[in-house]
């Protein structure tokens, strides 16, 4: 039974397309980026001197990168995204939860915001925080603004994924507990949260994993003011990419170690992204 | 289905009606600001209505006082600004630059991810797996961490401020091909083996017995898509300088800059990039809202 060399090759000619896309904009461009990090490169003349591990070392020791302080700023965004998606997220699911008509047309607008441009959303709450008293002309409430309007963004996308993982808890748990005369308090403590324990590190670590990369609100509401109390590291690697000739190398090493950062909570992602049964029909 | 809020629909609902005040105040100050004068907006930066439309104003005006009627700017049309907008603001060609990017994208990646995932779904080939899991690793890449590195190559491509600059990086995508391909595995293999009895090839099936039985996830994939495409923001920020072929959103952060801050023009063409999206998103929801839930795919 000869299977021709042209059967042979099917498979190949079928994946070619996906592979080589991906392979030329993930491996390759790292690759690049991976070298342009230990040169002097610029965005528009490419790479000159090389330069060894300087451009980590000025990242990493010398404060006038701001490289800390916008590590800094980026982890006081992940921080408040976290409790904030938390606090809202999930108590708006179990509320919503309890009602039975016109879930689907709360459900519907409270996700307007993911369907909507974060431009879009950026301009608008540049405004509504000004009428609010100035949020973002002090350093002190720059970056907390931010983080609510993240929030807020994210509030409905994150209660949809509650609401889905509330709806696989059995109801027999709750009645057992109820026949072993648990009050809704211990029903909640006991079923509700160690049952929804994988939907709570699903969400956490998302949030996460997209605070990390915060950038349009910043460049369109704060330009990474003021005092730069908003720079986020997102936006230093920006600028510095871009707006500053000669950093791309700089700016290159810095998203190489915002990578390393990312990527112990991008690897636990995919450790649940593999236990979960994606997609189920 | 025991919570603290069991029994208190009322509570519920009531909590859920204030929620919905903080999720649409927003879009009412857009829209209401989106129909004000410069002068109005000047004058009353928080109010949803024009001062021109409200009641007050107008008995004022009728005593003879002096009111929002008299300011210039009072006689325009409600969609002034819109029109403006697309007049001087081009606002018109950004929004068919966002068009074009978002269909260009959507359909060859999704014609890309098919053939992928039905070759790792339906076909036996030496390094098969090690390929798909390549693939899913490729995922691990956040999306700000390789906006350096895709741009490095796209100079080096030669593509910087052309429109397959913007495109190529978005011809493929390894989640899309991940989900295909779970999609395609829960096709019975029956009904393979049917088509090629009757003589379909590989194509054949893929054309006429796969996809068919896939049109929930390739609608629910294709919006996904579509949609990213159209917010994307920093990709085109970094790709494009010449202004023709600015999509909406990096037209609208330039517009700001550029038509010295009137705001009012600039919300009309924020109204007119976020509109397209909603209205797809109400006709399709029943699509979206699933797909959410099984992917944490973020839009």
């Amino acid at each position: 039974m000869a299977v021709s060399l042209r059967q042979k090759l099917v498979p190949y000619a079928y994946i070619a397309p996906a592979m080589g896309i991906t392979v030329v904009f993930s491996v390759v461009s790292m690759g690049i980026s991976f070298y342009a990090s230990f040169h002097d490169y610029d965005a528009f003349v490419g790479a000159s001197a090389f330069v060894g591990l300087d451009n980590y070392r000025r990242a990493l020791l010398e404060p006038d990168s701001y490289f800390w302080l916008s590590m800094r700023n980026t982890m006081f965004y992940v921080a408040m995204s976290v409790v904030g998606v938390l606090i809202t997220a999930l108590p708006l699911a179990l509320v919503c939860q309890r009602i039975r008509k016109g879930q689907a047309l709360f459900r519907t607008l409270y996700f307007l915001p993911s369907i909507t441009p974060g431009v879009v959303l950026a301009l608008v709450f540049f405004h509504i925080f000004g009428i609010w008293g100035g949020l973002l002309d002090s350093a002190a409430t720059a970056l907390p603004a931010l983080a609510i309007l993240g929030v807020w963004s994210g509030a409905g996308y994150n209660m949809v994924i509650f609401l889905a993982g509330l709806a696989d808890i059995p109801q027999h748990l709750y009645d057992a507990a109820k026949v072993d005369g648990a009050n809704r308090w211990h029903q909640f403590r006991h079923i509700t949260i160690p049952m929804l324990r994988n939907t709570l590190v699903f969400v956490t670590v998302m949030t996460i994993i997209s605070a990390f990369q915060v950038f349009t609100s910043v460049y369109i509401m704060t330009n990474g003011g003021p005092e730069r109390s908003t720079e986020v590291i997102t936006f230093t690697i920006f600028i510095n990419a871009f707006s500053i000739a000669g950093q791309m190398g700089f700016a290159s090493a810095a998203a190489w170690l915002l990578f390393a950062v990312i990527f112990v909570f991008v690897f636990i992602q995919m450790r649940i992204f593999k236990s979960r049964n994606v997609y189920d029909g | 289905m025991a919570d603290p809020f069991r029994r208190l629909p009322v509570m519920a609902l009531m909590c859920m009606l204030l929620g919905t005040i903080v999720m649409v105040y927003p879009y009412a100050y857009v829209v209401g600001s989106s129909f004000k004068s410069r002068r109005e907006f000047a004058e009353d930066k928080s109010g949803l209505i024009p001062p021109r439309y409200q009641i007050g104003e107008h008995l004022k005006h009728g005593r003879g006082e002096p009111s929002a009627l008299d300011w210039p700017g009072a006689d325009w049309s409600l969609f002034r600004n819109y029109t403006d907008a697309i007049r001087y603001g081009r606002v018109d060609r950004y929004l068919a630059n966002s068009f074009i990017y978002a269909v260009v994208i959507t359909t060859i990646q999704l014609f890309i991810n098919v053939l992928a995932a039905y070759a790792f779904a339906r076909m036996r080939f030496p390094g098969r797996d090690a390929l798909f899991m390549f693939l899913l690793a490729t995922m691990m890449i956040p999306s700000a961490v390789q906006l350096i590195p895709n741009f490095l190559v796209i100079r080096e491509l030669g593509l910087v401020d052309t429109v397959w600059g913007v495109f190529v990086p978005g011809f493929a995508g390894a989640f899309g091909i991940f989900l295909l391909r779970q999609s395609f595995l829960n096709i019975p293999s029956d009904l393979e083996h049917a088509a090629r009895i009757d003589g379909c090839g590989s194509w054949g099936i893929l054309w006429h017995v796969i996809l068919p039985l896939s049109k929930p996830v390739l609608i629910t994939l294709g919006l996904f898509t579509f949609m990213g495409a159209w917010n994307m923001f920093e990709w085109p920020l970094v790709v494009l300088s010449n202004q023709d072929y600015y999509p909406l959103t990096v037209g609208l952060s330039f517009f700001r800059q550029e038509s010295g801050a009137d705001w009012p023009r600039i919300f009309a063409a924020g109204v007119m990039g976020a509109a397209p999206l909603i209205v797809l998103f109400l006709i399709a929801q029943r699509y979206l809202v699933g797909g959410i839930s099984l992917s944490g795919m973020k839009t």
